[in-house]
């Protein structure tokens, strides 16, 4: 995801020197990648891309955070000047407000303690709705989100400040002022912010009013029914942090993805809820005349405890490949918010920042913290030793046959083609393949791609028929897998060797015996040729040839004895084939090759090659072996 | 034979045709040289060698003579019309897809540092596509990498039936069919998503790295990307990391490698001016992804995290050529237009 923040904005909590270009240029390199930095009026938005596991940088603290501890790394001095996961706390806001307020009441039941890890709320009343002020307007705008008034612009606000998605419902619209926090049922419906009806897998985080009504689908958008509108006179600001497993089932069984959905399915820091919550009632007091009408609800019922990993000195420099000095490892961690304790023996306690407790896991995720804000930029750059590792005799062979197959056609004149491994329906059925027996993707972004091959064929004949007109003379060729279904198992991933022109049967067939000429092979039958309007097509198993290939041919001594040539012509027929005539001819011990001269109607010209290696013969000799060969 | 007939004959014949026949009347099957040769039976024993080698003498003169004579008519026949400008006989001329050049390029580079090309499945359980790659289902990572499913119920271990979406999965495999480091794989390979755009194609070609070793660094990793950017896209080329999340490894990169049209400035100078470069318009162009074998891969592949580390890779082929070359319309890649294919 990308989140978008302003410069002027990161001000507020930062104090630094660095210019908008030196903190995109110096965070992309060892934290968050700012991928764009566009100059709006007189500040600057940046476009930052979050990974899915720091969801704790998604927001102007969280690029403040990670700066103070980057931008000391390249010179440029920077510390936060006002720290509002600290300013804004519970305790500063019983000063200010005190604990006995309790106008408006609100009954908050919750069915289920997993689905909501913590849960706050409180009453606004005289809220007097109106555009937000400027500088809230400008910022949002600036950063992608549409300003409406001030209660909704407030709530993004703090989500973009804090990282903290929250919700503001209209209190009178909540029946009976009863929340019901539970798992939804299969088949239930609420109507959303955006006023589409949702219909609900079942085990969705909801929550139901004192009459009954779903009034949120928690954690992705709020129901329609209490939505703030221009009559809106007390509201409740829930900030909550939920399960984020069945967030995320919600958002993809219901289809509905909302910034808010991507923040909490991807897990956040119940300790966040307290300064959000806080800043929340002072934005509101402030721009929307907002008073304290309700107790402060929070139902924390497991407090975040620290997370402490332990990790070896050495595992810095492991990992790393140089070593680092214990003073800036320990710089480094202290800016990013770790704790740490030297327990001795090379062992060092990391204690892990609340809002890092999700991706800090192993101590690899620590190593990783070091290195990047050491910068990789310093670490060297050395290729490691050469070992041998033996590649298996199967494999090698692939690529090796490939290559010269490759080559070989290439240089005969023919062009590779590299075709999806998936075909049309109706692409099988031309070819009278059943679907069926073919592995079909469900989730196929087009019809012409839904089913796998079988045979590269299928694929080579539509290659000629769309490239008709291009080019006169067309001779294809392609390798790759084919896939043959398996019950139970996976396919049958086989190599093969398809080719295809739009020449002529015998050209096809020459180009195949040039295959079976260039690996030297001698005992394999040329595959079926088809013929489809015009294209000529055959498919060859890679392995065969790998099988059958001889390396080097059988060496045959160089004899000085005389070469007799005697041409003969047959009259072709089904009785008498080229076949049949070289069979019988090859009875003869004498006889060495045949060519074909010429083929003029049936009438088919061979010229035989007959020698000894022992002695000279005579032409009578071969005559007399030629004589046998007749139909 | 007369033996100034045939040098008479020969020296006065003026067409190449006429030479031909000569030829023949010479030394064909039935020609006055095997005339003599047959003869040697009416000759007395003791004179037949002496003969022999006579008629042999003969024979190479004529061969000679007649090879002179071939010479000059030929020449002088195109004395007056052999235009050396023409073009040479032409002999076909195929192609290979760009892919394959481009495989060949890679494995090559890979072989001279101990790396060996494997091949591995292209439709594995999801177990092979993400949970031995440390990504459980349901996991929020996996939206990164959409999947096309095959259409058949699932395996009761190893999940759905997909279409590699990565290269990746032969991580798991290789360390597997290894069982002890080290490994140095190249795996190179089709992967398939279902993004269909101006600059995505469903099918695409991945090659992937992986070498798992006792002592095996970042520093190492940065040393084989670096080797491989100078190799592959040319001297002078560098390489640098930038953090990254992915699952299967720990710390993750992105890999990006100096822009070889403006140098890795960013600018260029062009009609006398400072612009912006327009292949990369920051000077880095971004590789693809990289990172430290996550120990949970190492354990899911039975190699213990504690003794060995690794580092992996895995980057577009598709993406290298549009890096190197300017390539950039993939969708030519696969559409079998000849007027594509016959370029290469």
């Amino acid at each position: 995801m990308n989140i978008k923040i302003t410069y002027n904005w990161l001000l507020d909590y930062l104090d630094t020197y660095a210019t908008p270009d030196e903190l995109q240029k110096y965070l992309s390199l060892s934290g968050p990648s700012i991928e764009r930095v566009e100059k709006v009026g007189n500040d600057y938005v940046f476009d930052v891309e979050i990974t899915s596991n720091r969801i704790d940088t998604a927001s102007v603290v969280g690029i403040a955070q990670e700066a103070q501890a980057i931008l000391p790394m390249f010179g440029k001095s920077a510390c936060l000047k006002f720290n509002p996961l600290e300013e804004y706390c519970f305790k500063k806001y019983y000063l200010n407000h005190g604990r006995g307020i309790d106008n408006k009441k609100l009954k908050v039941i919750i069915k289920d303690k997993f689905l909501c890890s913590r849960f706050t709320a409180i009453v606004l009343e005289n809220i007097k709705i109106a555009p937000s002020p400027d500088f809230i307007r400008k910022r949002l705008i600036a950063c992608g989100i549409k300003s409406i008034n001030n209660v909704v612009d407030i709530s993004n606000y703090l989500m973009l400040a804090l990282g903290q998605p929250v919700h503001v419902f209209d209190y009178d619209e909540i029946k009976k002022q009863i929340m019901v926090m539970r798992k939804s049922k299969k088949g239930e419906k609420i109507v959303t912010l955006d006023e589409k009806e949702v219909t609900l897998f079942g085990g969705d985080i909801v929550i139901e009013d004192g009459s009954g009504r779903l009034v949120d689908l928690c954690g992705v958008m709020g129901g329609l029914n209490s939505a703030i509108s221009d009559k809106t006179k007390n509201v409740v600001l829930f900030v909550q942090t939920y399960d984020k497993v069945r967030i995320r089932k919600t958002t993809m069984t219901t289809g509905v993805r909302t910034v808010a959905a991507t923040f909490f399915e991807k897990g956040l820091d119940p300790e966040r809820i307290e300064p959000t919550l806080v800043y929340g009632v002072e934005l509101l007091e402030k721009y929307a005349q907002g008073k304290i009408a309700s107790k402060l609800y929070d139902i924390y019922p497991e407090k975040h405890i620290d997370k402490k990993l332990e990790i070896r000195n050495s595992k810095f420099e492991k990992i790393i490949g140089i070593k680092i000095e214990k003073e800036k490892i320990e710089k480094i961690l202290k800016n990013l918010g770790f704790e740490i304790i030297y327990l001795g023996d090379g062992r060092i306690q990391i204690i892990v920042p609340s809002w890092r407790a999700n991706d800090i896991n192993i101590p690899e995720d620590i190593v990783e913290e070091v290195a990047r804000v050491y910068g990789y930029h310093n670490i060297p750059s050395i290729l490691q030793p050469i070992v041998y590792v033996n590649q298996p005799k199967e494999m090698e062979d692939i690529f090796i046959f490939q290559n010269r197959i490759k080559l070989l056609l290439k240089h005969l004149g023919l062009n590779e083609v590299i075709n999806y491994s998936m075909v049309s329906k109706e692409q099988l059925i031309e070819f009278c393949l059943d679907p069926k027996k073919h592995l079909r993707l469900s989730n196929t972004l087009s019809k012409d791609i839904e089913y796998l091959r079988t045979y590269l064929t299928v694929s080579l004949y539509k290659n000629i028929v769309d490239n008709t007109g291009k080019k006169e003379v067309l001779k294809l060729f392609e390798i790759g897998k084919t896939y043959q279904q398996q019950i139970g198992e996976l396919p049958k991933e086989i190599y093969k060797i398809g080719i295809a022109t739009n020449t002529d049967y015998f050209d096809l067939k020459g180009i195949i015996e040039a295959i079976y000429r260039e690996l030297n092979i001698n005992e394999l039958n040329v595959p079926e040729i088809i013929e489809k309007d015009g294209v000529f097509m055959a498919e060859i198993d890679f392995q065969s040839l790998v099988d059958n290939c001889q390396l080097v041919m059988k060496y045959k001594p160089i004899h000085p004895y005389a070469v007799i040539k005697l041409d003969k012509t047959f009259g072709i027929s089904p009785h008498t084939t080229y076949a049949i005539v070289r069979q019988k001819a090859f009875q003869s011990k004498l006889l060495r090759k045949i060519e074909v001269v010429t083929l003029y109607q049936n009438k088919l010209t061979l010229r035989f090659y007959y020698s000894s290696t022992e002695r000279n013969i005579t032409e009578e000799e071969a005559k007399a072996e030629l004589y046998k060969v007749r139909p | 034979m007369d033996s100034k007939k045939y040098e008479v004959e020969i020296n006065g014949v003026k067409s190449l045709v006429k030479l031909n026949e000569l030829e023949i009347k010479y030394l064909g099957r039935n020609g006055e040289i095997n005339k003599l040769l047959s003869a040697i039976g009416n000759i007395p024993n003791e004179e037949k060698r002496e003969y022999g080698q006579k008629v042999n003498k003969l024979k190479q003169k004529i061969i000679k003579l007649i090879g002179i004579k071939k010479l000059e008519l030929l020449n002088k026949k195109s004395a007056a019309y052999f235009d050396k400008t023409l073009p040479g006989k032409i002999y076909p001329k195929g192609s290979l897809h760009i892919i394959s050049n481009a495989i060949e390029e890679i494995t090559k580079i890979y072989e001279k540092i101990g790396f060996i090309r494997v091949s591995y499945p292209e439709v594995d359980w999801e177990y092979g596509a993400f949970e031995s790659l440390n990504m459980p289902s349901g996991h929020p990572a996996r939206d990164d990498v959409e999947t096309s499913f095959i259409d058949i119920p699932a395996h009761p271990k190893f999940g759905k039936m997909v279409l590699t979406p990565h290269t990746s999965n032969g991580q798991n495999r290789e360390m597997k069919r290894v069982g002890q480091p080290p490994i140095r794989m190249i795996n190179i390979s089709k992967c398939y998503r279902p993004n269909w755009d101006a600059t995505h194609t469903p099918m695409f070609h991945q090659f992937e790295g992986l070498c798992v070793d006792r002592e095996i660094t970042i520093a190492n990793l940065k040393g084989t990307l670096d080797y491989f950017a100078e190799k592959y896209f040319g001297k002078g080329t560098k390489t640098r990391l930038r953090p990254h999340h992915f699952q299967f490894t720990e710390p993750s990169f992105e890999v990006d490698t100096s822009c070889n049209v403006c140098k890795g400035v960013g600018t260029i100078h062009e009609l006398s001016v400072q612009q912006k470069c327009k292949v990369c318009k920051s000077g880095w162009l971004e590789l693809g992804g990289t990172g430290m074998v996550h120990p949970n891969v190492l354990r899911e592949g039975k190699i213990d995290p504690k003794i060995y580390t690794g580092w992996a890779f895995g980057f577009g082929i598709e993406r290298v050529i549009m890096m190197k070359y300017g390539l950039d319309d993939v969708r030519n890649y696969y559409s079998g237009d000849i007027r594509f294919l016959e370029q290469f």
